[in-house]
């Protein structure tokens, strides 16, 4: 048997979850009233209902993001040359040879994925509050539009990257998906994909 | 008016003066403004504020309140002086060329008055204001109009003495804007141009009021506009149906038709008839008011019917009779109430507490009462009046009754509107609640008051219990069960009590059945064989071919000549004439002065329609009479309701005098009248409030506090007015309880300048108090440009307007304010008595 | 079914505001408390209950006093209207088959998004968050009959008819151009204008917000193509490339 340890504890294993399948209602719901998509009705009913799913999950998932701060925040902020280097060689996605520096608990592109998904989850959650509870202003018609574009793009980028990063978890990293299921992986395989972080747990 | 709503699209030029038509008269801007998109009309406004109709109009002029007559003084020496008057209709139709007396003598000679002053009586002697006479006993005539005493030079000589500077200083009036104004509605003078007038309670409601009136009268004269389409000198009346209300004569001093009220003084049915019909001696004047015994005898048959006959002077014992001079007018009568004369009172569908000028007498004279009875849809301010602001219920003795009656969606009827036409209701929905008819509670009033007369007798019962009020099936108890209305309208246009028969034609002609309707006024007779309840209602409902049918209800689209004047919808009285005076629109050949815009037209190859021989006639609207054109030597005079047939330049008949005069209000902002040193108020007004001095000021303790006024004082600056608003209906007893209309308008507001509002330092939308010498309202400033200060005599006046709909009693919390006539002076017109209310003076000051 | 229309003049409007009230009556509305604050308008904003307002505008004049101006304030019925572009909910905002665009309380989400689409910041919406606005009264016209405030109006000030024909009548009234003839695809609700909008307080060029086109044009279709592409992308990367094995990693 294979040395096994910990790389994500049960806290953060249930929070990305949580976060996981709110975004999936979250975004679609959100085509659905982009498009108007009415097949969905035989799943929430009317768009009434839809609507209640999309806002609170929007609060499930901002409460989610949230905990994030504490499991990838610190991580995810360490950039150095190590990443800049990871950058350049397109983390060694697009040949069977290249070769990374050594990687931290999050690789580069996780730790950039996990910056972009704050900041824009951020930014889609402020928007959706001020579009559901419109506080009263002399001029909130602007900030209703502003927060309407800027809640548009937020959903395009997510809506791009989300599926790439569920590739890269899967099908493009074989042995990374356990992570999010036992919270364990062996210790040969963090070694050899996250070595900088073997090398500070001292496993 | 002598036209109708209709008929305004005809015109060339529209005057609105003392009227705001767009606010409260909304829908006769539709032919105010057909008239100008599609006949490229001309709208003048002239008003002391710049209002929603002026905010339409082509030329604004604003004038100070109270100075109409200066205005139109100004009006007609321009017209006089610049030639613009129709030469041939003022010398034909009006007693231009009439010669007065030459002992008459104008304000202009003496110092303000006319010839006949008694200081003491207030009243002129008009000896000096008669015409001189023929030997045949006609006014002896100069057709050249240049004899010094003719009409129409005692016309430029009385009102050469407004001037342009003159009329300017009064009204504060820019010169040039009269100029503008005089200029284009003296256009109309010419054959085929025509003007109109259009005023409200902003022309009546003065102390001047008839002559305001009587001055453009005198215009409309000069330019030959009266009796043609689009012409014509027109009352927007201020509710629905007070046209019908002074039809069918709820003043005091008229019988219904415009009969004259009978006083004591005119003892038996002879006298009546021989003291009050106008006589003359000209074969060509019509004068009409001569059948004036057919219509008082028939109006008693009407009442009295089987208890009026030969034997009993057709029971003109039981009409009531005024003393001699005695006056029964509103603000008498509440005055007579605050003095403790009245023991009941009927407020039937009315808001004294709100409406009455100096309402603050009025509520207090309410307190004297015994009783009250209260008709109307909603309590008001007079019903609950002991409820009060400043009123001790502890102390009032006053038992109020409150009836619900029916609104005019809950009842069939007739409404008689502005334009003279009856036009028939019909009942929509059931009344709710206890509510019932205003009919029907008078048919219960009337056969309560009957019983108690027949069990109890009484001081006079024999004119309650001899009414035939037959207005329905009549039970055991000869109570009418159901009040049949169609019956009362039936009365009103008058039955045939025998066959009647035109004695003139030979062998005699039947002109009507015994039993059946009166086919209209001509048929009436003095002799008791006709009955009708109103003669100028007679042929509303009648028969044609044995059939009956109610004209009022007709509702035909064809029209005449494009005119609107569409004869077959509903019944416009006289006689479905629908243009009073139509006579005058035609020269004296019969040609219409205006072929485009013809009312009649002498045809005298029009062929009877039955037998088909030739019968020379009228084509058009009904003639003013069917008599052959005035050339004709069977012709007559167009003026068929004056005695000598022709239009009043110069007009005897007035209390103040025979041609207009400036006044100035009773409370106004200057010390003297510009125009006399001797009188500053309309010499023959009724005083409430004794005035004394060269200023006609109060006296001290000239009367009950309620009454003072106060005239050119500071404490007192700044000349007011009131208005009505869209908004709201009267004094807002209905419009009130109706909250989209009090989403729109909830509170008093008073408009004022942003001069005078920089002065006091107020800002718009704050609250202030307006006071006078009666009393104080708080109001909403509206400041706005739409008031700007007047130079008045070198001086600047401002004004300000407030509007009379609200009352403390609704909404609950007093937060809509009161009316702005508890602001308002006693004190009215010199002929009629309506009320002071556009011109008085106030302060204003933050709350 | 030619497209329908109202035309407002100005120049014929005499302020009366039967039409506010007319609009009330038909539509059933409830009316609110209000004071005066020194203006005769009033209520002081178009609110839930109050579809159809008239704005009193004063502006400078060489002979008068003043200039007063009445202008209808209400619902334009856009052809292109923004607000049923930025409607996330179907059927809440609808065009009917005269052109109006009428509104389904049911169906509205209470978004409130079309406040802020709306060129002209029209719609409202009620305690429960529902939009509401004037409907043109589309079960009348539906019907055959003219909208209750046209039908009401005095002077004429709002004329119910046939598009073109309006156009083209008051052309011969001696207006060259509407108000709104062409604006944002054509405006349901024109205005007969003798002077420039904004002399009546309407915008010179009305238009639905640059945002709201950009993210109509753009950000739309991008969500489909950045999903898609992401997708694609992912299989295409796996095809060519393939996993990472660990052997791999060195």
């Amino acid at each position: 048997m294979a040395n096994m340890v910990k790389k994500a504890n049960a806290f953060e294993i249930l929070n990305h979850w949580v976060m996981a399948v709110s975004f999936i209602i979250l975004a679609a719901t959100g085509f659905g009233f982009l498009f108007h998509l009415e097949q969905l009705n035989s799943i929430f009913g009317n768009f009434n209902a839809m609507k209640l799913w999309h806002n609170w999950s929007g609060v499930v998932f901002a409460v989610s993001l949230f905990f994030t701060i504490f499991h990838y925040l610190p991580v995810s902020l360490s950039l150095g040359s190590d990443d800049i280097a990871w950058i350049s060689k397109a983390g060694g996605y697009f040949s069977k040879k290249a070769v990374v520096p050594p990687q931290d608990r999050l690789n580069t592109g996780q730790k950039l994925l996990y910056l972009i998904v704050l900041t824009v989850g951020t930014a889609i959650a402020v928007s959706g509050l001020i579009i559901w509870l419109r506080p009263a202003a002399a001029d909130i018609r602007k900030w209703v539009l502003l927060s309407h574009l800027v809640h548009n793009i937020g959903f395009v980028l997510m809506v791009t990257i989300i599926p790439l990063h569920i590739y890269l978890a899967t099908l493009a990293n074989p042995g990374t998906f356990r992570i999010m299921v036992y919270g364990t992986v062996p210790l040969e395989w963090a070694k050899k994909r996250h070595a900088k972080w073997v090398q500070k747990m001292g496993f | 008016m002598t036209n109708h709503w209709i008929d305004v699209k005809n015109a060339d030029v529209i005057l609105v003066m003392g009227a705001n038509p767009a606010e409260n008269h909304p829908i006769s801007m539709k032919w105010i403004m057909q008239a100008r998109e599609q006949r490229g009309a001309k709208l003048i406004v002239v008003d002391p504020r710049f209002t929603r109709t002026a905010s339409k109009a082509d030329i604004y002029a604003p004038m100070r309140s109270g100075a109409d007559i200066a205005f139109l003084g100004g009006m007609i020496n321009y017209i006089l002086k610049n030639r613009l008057y129709f030469r041939e209709y003022v010398a034909n139709y009006t007693n231009a060329a009439y010669l007065v007396n030459p002992d008459f003598k104008g304000p202009g000679q003496l110092d303000g008055i006319f010839s006949g002053y008694d200081e003491k009586t207030r009243k002129y002697d008009k000896k000096t204001w008669a015409f001189q006479l023929d030997e045949k006993g006609l006014p002896k005539k100069d057709m050249t109009l240049k004899d010094p005493n003719c009409v129409f030079q005692l016309l430029r000589k009385h009102y050469s003495r407004y001037t342009l500077d003159k009329v300017s200083a009064i009204t504060g009036t820019p010169k040039e804007k009269l100029v503008e104004v005089y200029k284009t509605y003296g256009s109309t003078g010419k054959p085929n141009r025509v003007g109109t007038e259009l005023y409200a309670m902003g022309w009546t409601q003065h102390t001047v009021g008839t002559q305001n009136i009587k001055a453009m009268t005198i215009i409309q004269l000069l330019l030959g506009n009266i009796g043609l389409a689009g012409g014509g000198i027109n009352a927007l009346r201020g509710e629905s149906n007070v046209q019908g209300s002074t039809d069918h004569a709820l003043l005091f001093h008229l019988l219904p038709g415009y009969l004259p009220a009978s006083k004591a003084s005119l003892v038996d049915l002879k006298t009546y008839i021989e003291k009050l019909t106008p006589k003359t001696k000209d074969p060509k004047s019509v004068n009409w008011w001569g059948n004036r015994g057919k219509y008082i005898t028939s109006y008693l048959k009407a009442i009295y019917g089987g208890n009026a006959t030969k034997d009993n002077d057709f029971g003109y014992a039981y009409l009531p009779k005024l003393n001699e001079g005695q006056n029964g007018s509103w603000l008498v009568l509440f005055d007579q109430m605050f003095k403790g004369k009245f023991e009941g009172f009927f407020a039937w569908g009315q808001n004294p507490a709100c409406s009455g000028a100096n309402a603050g007498k009025v509520r207090k004279a309410l307190t004297t009462l015994k009783w009250m009875v209260n008709v109307n849809l909603f309590d008001n301010e007079t019903g609950s009046f002991w409820k009060g602001p400043d009123m001790k219920p502890q102390e009032i003795q006053t038992e109020v009754f409150q009836l619900p009656c029916s609104s005019s969606v809950e009842k069939e009827g007739s409404l008689t509107n502005s334009g003279r036409l009856a036009q028939w209701r019909y009942k929509a929905v059931e009344p709710i609640g206890e509510a019932r008819p205003d009919s029907e509670i008078m048919n219960e009033l009337y056969f309560r008051v009957k019983k108690l007369y027949q069990k109890q007798g009484g001081k006079f019962p024999a004119p309650i219990i001899n009414l035939t009020w037959n207005y329905g099936e009549k039970g055991a108890d000869g109570k009418i069960k159901k009040l049949d209305i169609h019956r009362v309208a039936k009365e009103i246009n008058g039955y045939y009590l025998e066959d009647v028969f035109d004695k003139k034609a030979a062998p005699p002609k039947q002109i009507g059945k015994k039993g059946h309707l009166a086919t209209n006024f001509v048929t009436l007779q003095a002799d008791g064989t006709t009955s009708c309840g109103n003669w100028i209602y007679s042929g509303s409902y009648t028969e044609k071919e044995d059939k009956v049918i109610n004209m009022m209800a007709r509702r035909g689209k064809k029209d005449i000549g494009g005119l609107g004047m569409y004869p077959e919808w509903a019944w416009c009285w006289p006689v479905n004439r629908r243009i009073l005076y139509n006579r005058a629109s035609v020269n004296p050949a019969g040609r219409p002065w205006d072929t485009k815009r013809a009312v009649i037209k002498w045809n005298p190859n029009k062929l009877d329609p039955k037998t088909k021989k030739p019968a020379p006639g009228w084509d058009g609207d009904v003639p003013d009479g069917p008599a052959p054109p005035m050339a004709d030597e069977k012709g007559k005079y167009p003026f068929i309701m004056r005695a000598d047939g022709m239009g009043a330049i110069f007009g005897p008949g007035l209390a103040d005098g025979p041609f207009p005069e400036h006044y100035e209000p009773l409370e106004c902002p200057v010390q003297e009248n510009p125009l006399s040193k001797k009188h500053r108020i309309n010499p023959t007004v009724k005083l409430f409030y004794g005035t004394t001095g060269p200023h006609d000021e109060p006296k001290k303790e000239g009367g009950s506090a309620e009454d003072i006024f106060y005239s050119c004082d500071i404490r007192f600056p700044y000349v007011a007015t009131t208005y009505r608003v869209s908004e709201h209906w009267q004094t807002g007893v209905l419009t009130r309880h109706e909250p989209w209309q009090m989403e729109m308008m909830p509170q008093q507001f008073v408009e004022i300048g942003k001069e005078l509002a920089a002065e006091k330092g107020i800002k718009n939308g704050d609250k202030i108090t307006v006071s006078s010498g009666r009393g104080k309202v708080w109001a909403i400033a509206m400041v706005t440009d739409r008031f700007k200060p007047f130079k008045v005599m070198n001086a600047t006046v401002h004004q300000v307007g407030l509007p009379w709909c609200f009352g403390w009693q609704y909404p609950e919390n007093g937060s809509g304010g009161d009316s702005a006539n508890l602001l308002t002076p006693t004190i009215g017109d010199a002929n009629t008595l309506i009320p002071e209310t556009k011109a008085f003076m106030v302060n204003i000051e933050k709350a | 079914m030619s497209r329908k229309a109202l035309v407002i003049s100005p120049e014929l409007c005499i302020g009366c505001r039967g039409c506010q009230t007319a609009c009330k009556s038909w539509n059933q509305l409830s009316a609110a408390k209000t004071t005066n604050k020194g203006t005769v308008e009033n209520p002081p904003d178009l609110t839930p209950n109050l579809y159809n307002k008239i704005r009193y505008v004063e502006v400078p004049s060489e002979s008068n006093p003043v200039r007063w101006l009445f202008v209808s304030q209400r619902c334009m019925h856009c052809d292109d209207a923004g607000c049923m572009k930025i409607c996330p909910a179907p059927g809440a905002l609808f065009k009917t088959k005269e052109g109006a665009v009428g509104f389904d309380k049911e169906k509205c989400i209470g978004c409130k998004l079309c406040v802020a689409g709306c060129p002209f910041n029209i719609p409202r919406y009620d305690e429960k968050d529902k939009i509401t606005k004037c409907n043109l009264c589309s079960d009348r016209i539906a019907e055959g009959l003219e909208p209750a405030c046209a039908k009401t109006c005095p002077t004429g000030a709002i004329s119910y008819g046939d598009r073109n024909s309006l156009i083209g009548k008051a052309q011969g009234a001696g207006y060259q151009k509407l108000y709104g003839e062409a604006d944002l695809g054509g405006l349901g609700v024109l205005y007969a204008f003798k002077d420039a909008p904004k002399v009546y307080g309407m915008e010179e060029n009305p238009a639905i917000p640059e945002s709201v086109i950009f993210w109509h044009k753009v950000l739309k279709p991008l969500a489909y193509w950045g999903l898609g592409g992401a997708v694609v992308a992912s299989l295409v990367h796996y095809v060519a490339f393939g996993p990472k094995k660990d052997e791999e990693v060195k």
